[in-house]
């Protein structure tokens, strides 16, 4: 927590400063100038009204510069919030503080960083939708049209087995005869247990992050990869029948045999092998009846490769 | 007469043995200290500064607490494949010195209470099969799912570490099919069955004496004989269902009573019932469990009918067995006969 706090302060310690100062300055103007009205005068509905929309503007800005880096669109959406928040302060500071009728500056302020605050908020999010667009055309292989973070595995950038099998449900749902044929395909490390117990589990962590960038790196557009368990990868292929699957499994099982990972400190030099295999779905497939399948097959592929007894 | 026991809530399982592969593993993936420690009564600067003991209350909310931060289902797995031989004295050098897959079972199921503190392994042998199955003795409620995964696994790694082969391990579960039934297979392999009523790892017995590349009958020897002088001094071993249920175990034709239970671990029966309580179990549920875990091995490995089960276990007759078996497992015998060999 006290990380996360620095980390606020270094990247947005400035755009809060600018928020907080004007506040404070705009209240000991009213204070100077303005009488404070009586309780028996107070308005409870524009109190509510007014000073709730204020700390709801105030927890926005506060999700923003938590969730966000420093950035253009950032400072935009601050800086348009910030406005907004303004005039409703000092529409909140009128219920409480009579100003003299001479004193037009209040008018002004909470007329004008109004519209003035929405523009840049606007400007800021149309940025915002700008940079996700880009993000999804990164993340295209990783994920699909639809989006749940809580389906996301834990340690990986890429979906776990509960979105695998809603993408696969979805895809077998819509299908008909009319419709193009999909694979599914499997990749999993060989002895990777052996790896994690050789070199510990945080090296192991970074292989299967490495692994990972690989295998998208080398799938195509519109194929979703996800991590099924484990050093366990499913790649779900559209528009892909069975010949042409097994092709795109050796070119993984070829790009990860050129990988020659670097362990952390001592920059030992690493070589994975690993097994892939592929089935293609067929009309009565369930996912887990697809998945079954497949696990099966890359498991006799396994065996058909030859043991390797290790040294000891 | 033969040393104390251990109950639930005191403190014999060193900090630095399992509960710090498991506080490594999730401070590894980001969890906050303070939240995995939660109402175990622990610090983390105490917990690295001196020598610590956890009870096993402690660590079973140790692990409660990793599984609600970690929020991930192959913890209990990727914990497992650390697990065993592991880094715990004189047991672990014994374990990974044994001759062979046999004897490193023999040392598991022998020092327990050091390798596997949380759930007892015990060791069955007939012609054909060896099965190794686990009882829970602390009373550890949901936790149990996460032991019996995180156990199993753990057996299934070492034997292959140490031997170097990949072994027909079978897997039965007590629990039924998971959710998360690809993580199984990705850590344990396809030979998985749930809802077996008994947790219960089954392995052919040719692969028992196979002998391991590291095997050293010395040091295993010096080993286990240290592990032995270490459990003399501290004058007691194992957890009090342990005992009780190996009592049980022993004598399935002719169960001891409540009575003469206490009388043998010198309780009145009045602690005896309290004692049993505060483990989550009772008199009644542990003489089940044991008639049940041999009627299950007659019915399943063995392929014996109602009336030679009920002879062997001393019911007065066929549907009397019948009956306890439907009670305790909710299914008749003869749904699971002989399932293993198909």
């Amino acid at each position: 927590m006290p990380h996360a706090l620095t980390r606020l302060a270094r990247e947005h310690g400035q755009k809060l400063l600018g928020l907080f100062l004007p506040s404070q300055l705009v209240l000991l103007a009213c204070l100077a100038q303005g009488q404070l009205k009586p309780a028996a005068e107070w308005v409870w509905i524009d109190i509510l009204g007014e000073g709730g929309t204020a700390l709801f503007i105030l927890i926005w800005l506060g999700f923003i510069v938590i969730s966000r880096p420093a950035g253009r669109i950032t400072n935009l959406l601050v800086l348009g919030l910030s406005g907004v928040f303004l005039s409703m302060w000092v529409d909140t500071l009128d219920e409480f503080i009579r100003l003299p009728a001479t004193a037009r500056w209040d008018q002004w302020l909470e007329s004008g960083l109004m519209p003035l605050g929405f523009v840049l908020l606007t400007w800021g999010l149309h940025g915002w939708q700008q940079e996700q667009r880009s993000l999804m055309r990164q993340l295209a292989k990783r994920e699909r049209l639809f989006r749940d973070h809580r389906l996301y595995d834990k340690l990986l950038p890429l979906c776990g087995a509960a979105y695998l099998r809603e993408q696969l449900r979805l895809e077998l749902g819509t299908r008909d005869e009319r419709q193009p044929v999909f694979s599914v395909l499997m990749l999993d490390l060989d002895e990777f247990a052996d790896l994690n117990r050789r070199h510990g589990r945080a090296e192991g962590d970074r292989v299967l992050e490495a692994v990972a960038q690989i295998l998208v790196l080398n799938l195509r557009h519109g194929d979703l990869l996800c991590r099924l368990a484990g050093d366990r990868f499913v790649a779900l292929l559209p528009r892909t029948g069975e010949t042409q699957a097994q092709g795109l499994a050796q070119e993984l099982c070829a790009a990860l045999a050129c990988y020659a990972h670097k362990t952390a400190p001592a920059g030992e030099r690493l070589h994975l092998s690993s097994s892939a295999a592929v089935v293609m779905c067929e009309a009565q497939d369930t996912p887990e009846g697809l998945l079954d399948r497949l696990t099966r097959r890359l498991l006799a592929a396994k065996e058909r490769k030859p043991p390797l007894r290790r040294a000891s | 007469m033969s040393p104390a026991w251990y109950e639930r809530d005191e403190r014999f399982i060193p900090a630095r043995h399992q509960p710090a592969l498991l506080m490594d593993l999730a401070l590894s993936r980001e969890v906050d200290s303070h939240a995995l420690l939660r109402g175990t009564r622990l610090f983390l600067e105490d917990v690295l500064k001196a020598p610590l003991d956890l009870s096993p209350e402690q660590f079973l909310r140790l692990i409660a607490n990793a599984q609600d931060c970690l929020d991930a289902p192959d913890t209990a797995f990727l914990l497992g494949q650390q697990l065993l031989p592991g880094h715990y004295g004189p047991a672990s050098q014994a374990l990974e010195h044994a001759a062979n897959l046999g004897q490193a079972l023999d040392i598991l199921v022998g020092e327990r209470q050091v390798l596997s503190p949380l759930l007892v392994p015990r060791l069955k042998l007939d012609g054909e099969h060896a099965y190794l199955y686990w009882l829970d003795p602390w009373g550890s409620g949901e936790a149990r799912r996460f032991l019996v995964e995180m156990s199993q696994c753990a057996v299934q790694s070492m034997s292959r570490w140490l031997s170097g082969e990949r072994l027909p391990w079978r897997f039965l579960f007590s629990h039924e099919r998971p959710e998360h039934l690809e993580q199984y297979q990705a850590h344990l392999g396809m030979a998985l069955h749930f809802g077996c009523r008994i947790d219960v790892m089954v392995l052919p017995r040719e692969h028992l004496l196979r002998p391991w590349p590291r095997a050293s009958a010395t040091v295993c020897q010096a080993a286990l004989a240290e592990g032995r002088r270490e459990r003399t001094l501290a004058g007691r071993e194992h957890g009090l269902l342990d005992r009780v249920e190996e009592l049980c175990a022993a004598r399935l034709r002719a169960m001891p009573d409540l009575d003469s239970l206490a009388a043998e671990l010198a309780l009145s029966p009045a602690t005896l019932k309290r004692k049993l309580k505060k483990h989550g179990s009772s008199y009644q549920a542990l003489q089940d469990g044991a008639r049940l875990h041999a009627a299950l091995y007659l019915v399943w490995a063995r392929g014996y009918d109602n009336e030679a089960v009920a002879e062997r276990l001393a019911f007065h007759d066929a549907p009397n067995f019948r009956r306890a078996f439907r009670r305790w497992t909710g299914l008749v015998p003869s749904v699971l006969r002989g399932w293993l060999e198909a």
